[in-house]
């Protein structure tokens, strides 16, 4: 008797020569597995590498900052209410919070348009007006010039610190300070330029203006100012949860909320947002397995289904071999074996075709960044294209096994 | 039943179903084959010498009656059983060669040893060795659809030889040589007789027949004759 070690190696050998007797027609099997891994790899690459930049991203902007702003309701909403917080809310919670450091109050000003000029130059950009603290929490820092100080935010002086895009779009000078630029009919004096962030997701994250707050809602008078964003982190060692309920207290109180009342602000935290970007990736990788696990099973029957023709083909052959002493077992494993290589072939140049096709992908879309292979992608690949292989080789093999040697022999 | 019959069949018959008819290819077969015993199959065709040589070698399987091989019941053996017996006990030369169309020269004699826990080293030997019994030394590399069917009934031969089985069973094996090689492989399955291997052969021709110790004759699935040559008639073909 011969072992099963023994047996796998022939069975193995036997299973490459045939392989490689039909190239060609075993490049076309493996086909359905080719294009099932490489869009596995594909989809796992570009959302491993989306999400990876996410959390750089969001770790850049400082993972214990929290946003404060306000919450409206949809039923509120839709009555035409829309909830705010105002400058005074924030006066009076950096009085009486405890445990907090860096709040700053900042107000997105597109209400009052954000047209913004140079020259014969007009843009569109979007423009923060806020205060010192800013810089610390959201993490800006000038690449010349200054930020904004509490004496700008004091004195209401008309300056502007400025993204690198806004600088190139205006056709600024490169070094722009002191230069005046318009917004909204306004003079303002450049103060500094901020050190370039780049894009995510093809969004340009460089193109804003950010002016001190008392000159920005002095500007655009009480309209803007009833609502602003409250940016914040606890205190080194400092509990979140005891910064949020002080904060909820004081605002419940100042807002007027009773008992059941729901907040009528919200607390975001890069926790959060990373949160939620996880769960569309988790759910765009969920879909994209569903379409994926459906492509591997047509391959894997496209393998069973040479694997049959392949049987019968041979069939004189396995007869000759039964004749010569090959038991069924080992023309099982042969058949087998031959299955799952061929399986496993289709798998590896599916994981190099998506790895190819994923660095292809990131390099053509701006904005995006590099696609990253996880480990455990290529581990389930190589599992499922083992399974595929030998739960669709086993009926053929077995079929094959159990062919009758004189049958097998006479057959035409 | 003497104990050094190597083959005892009590009452074979094989039928086959022809839609309502039942044809029998082989009937009532009752015959002993000692050991080292050198025996000729000869009758008219379709008189069921192969269907008989089949089911000696363990590769087609009675309607009726049993078969002893070495006095173990075939019947009562596995698949794996008897592919070990087709692996080891039996060498069988085809009437149609029936090698592997995808496998060189060598590589067809190798397969055999492939089922045996034999190193690719010493399997290439012993291959090199049959084939240069058979005198195809010079075609190692060739496939079968390069060589004559002369060539290819050799290699059909060397393959059954190169497992050195206790019984090597030849349907027609040299039906399709000339006569100078037919008198070449006589004189190897001669050496292989004197060495102590059980010979059975499938012939045609009277000189062959004459040549074995004992000659069966089947006509219609039926044992027609079974007869010993006498030393004069088996010397009459100079090997
Ligand atoms: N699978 C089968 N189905 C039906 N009939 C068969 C089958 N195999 C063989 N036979 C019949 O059995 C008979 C014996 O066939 P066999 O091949 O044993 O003859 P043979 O003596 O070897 O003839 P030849 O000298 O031509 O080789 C033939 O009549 C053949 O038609
Ligand atoms: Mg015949």
């Amino acid at each position: 008797m011969f072992s099963g070690l023994h047996a796998t190696i022939e069975g193995t050998r036997a299973a490459l020569a045939s392989i490689r007797a039909h190239a060609m027609r075993s490049a076309l099997t493996t086909l359905g597995i080719v294009i099932g891994v490489a869009a596995v790899i594909t989809v796992v690459a570009v959302m491993e590498g989306l999400s990876a930049s996410i959390d750089s991203q969001l770790d850049d902007l400082g993972s214990d900052m929290v946003t404060l702003r306000a919450r409206t309701s949809q039923e509120q909403a839709m009555l035409g209410f829309a909830n705010k917080l105002s400058y005074e809310d924030f006066i009076v919670l950096k009085s009486k919070v405890n445990n907090v450091q860096d709040m700053s109050a900042t107000m997105q000003a597109f209400t009052f348009g954000s047209k913004v000029s140079y020259g014969r130059e007009t843009i569109q950009t979007q423009v923060i007006g806020t205060d010192a603290n800013y810089q610390k929490v959201i993490k800006v820092f000038p690449q010349q010039g200054r930020f904004v100080r509490s004496s700008d935010d004091d004195r209401r002086r008309r300056v502007v610190f400025i993204g690198e895009s806004v600088r190139k779009k205006l056709k600024l000078p490169d070094n722009p300070i002191g230069e005046f630029i318009s917004l909204s009919g306004e003079w303002f004096r450049i103060i500094g330029v901020a050190e370039e962030r780049g894009s995510l997701f093809g969004f340009d994250q460089d193109n804003y203006i950010i002016a001190p707050f008392s000159t920005m809602a002095s500007l655009a008078g009480s309209r803007v100012t009833e609502n602003i964003d409250i940016l914040f982190r606890p205190a080194p060692g400092a509990s979140l949860d005891n910064v949020q309920a002080q904060i909820r207290q004081i605002l419940r109180k100042r807002h007027h909320l009773s008992g059941d009342d729901k907040d009528d602000f919200e607390f975001i935290t890069a926790k959060k947002t990373k949160e939620s970007f996880e769960k569309v990736t988790t759910s765009v990788t969920l879909v994209a397995g569903g379409v994926v696990g459906i492509s591997l099973l047509v391959g894997g029957i496209g393998v069973m289904n040479i694997m049959l023709v392949s049987v019968t083909e041979r069939t004189r052959e396995i007869g000759i071999n039964k004749a010569l002493g090959a038991t069924p077992n080992f023309i099982m494993l042969q058949f087998l074996v031959e299955a799952l290589v061929l399986s496993l072939f289709g798998g590896l140049i599916g994981l190099l075709l998506g790895w190819g096709l994923a660095a292809l992908l990131s390099m053509l879309m701006p904005g995006m960044p590099g696609a990253l292979v996880p480990g455990w992608a290529i581990a389930l690949s190589f599992g499922f294209t083992t399974a595929i292989g030998v739960i669709f080789g086993l009926m053929p093999a077995v079929k094959a096994s159990k062919l009758n040697p004189i049958d097998a022999l006479r057959y035409e | 039943m003497p104990v050094d019959a190597v083959i005892s069949l009590k009452n074979i018959s094989k039928r086959y179903q022809m839609g309502t008819e039942t044809f029998y290819a082989l009937r009532n077969i009752s015959l002993n084959i000692e050991r080292n015993d050198y025996v000729a199959i000869i009758g008219p065709s379709g008189s069921g010498k192969s269907t008989l040589m089949n089911i000696l070698g363990c590769l087609d399987v009675p309607s009726e009656g049993q078969y002893l091989l070495a006095n173990q019941a075939v019947a009562t053996l596995d698949e794996a059983q008897l592919a070990q017996i087709r692996n080891q006990s039996v060498g069988f030369i085809f009437q149609s060669f029936n090698l592997l169309p995808r496998a060189s020269v060598l590589a067809n004699v190798m397969q055999p040893l492939v089922y045996r826990m034999i190193p690719t080293a010493q399997r290439r030997d012993m291959a090199e060795q049959a084939l240069s019994r058979v005198g195809l030394s010079d075609k190692l590399g060739h496939f079968p659809n390069q060589l004559s069917g002369g060539q290819r009934q050799r290699v059909a031969i060397a393959r059954a030889l190169v497992t050195k089985p206790a019984i090597l069973l030849g349907d027609e094996p040299t039906g399709n040589l000339d006569s100078k090689t037919t008198q070449d492989i006589m004189k190897l399955f001669d050496q292989l007789h004197e060495e102590g291997h059980t010979i059975v052969l499938v012939t045609h021709e009277q000189d062959i027949a004459d040549h074995c110790r004992r000659v069966i004759r089947l006509v219609d699935g039926q044992v027609a004759q079974d007869s010993r040559n006498d030393m004069q008639t088996r010397e009459k073909m100079h090997v």
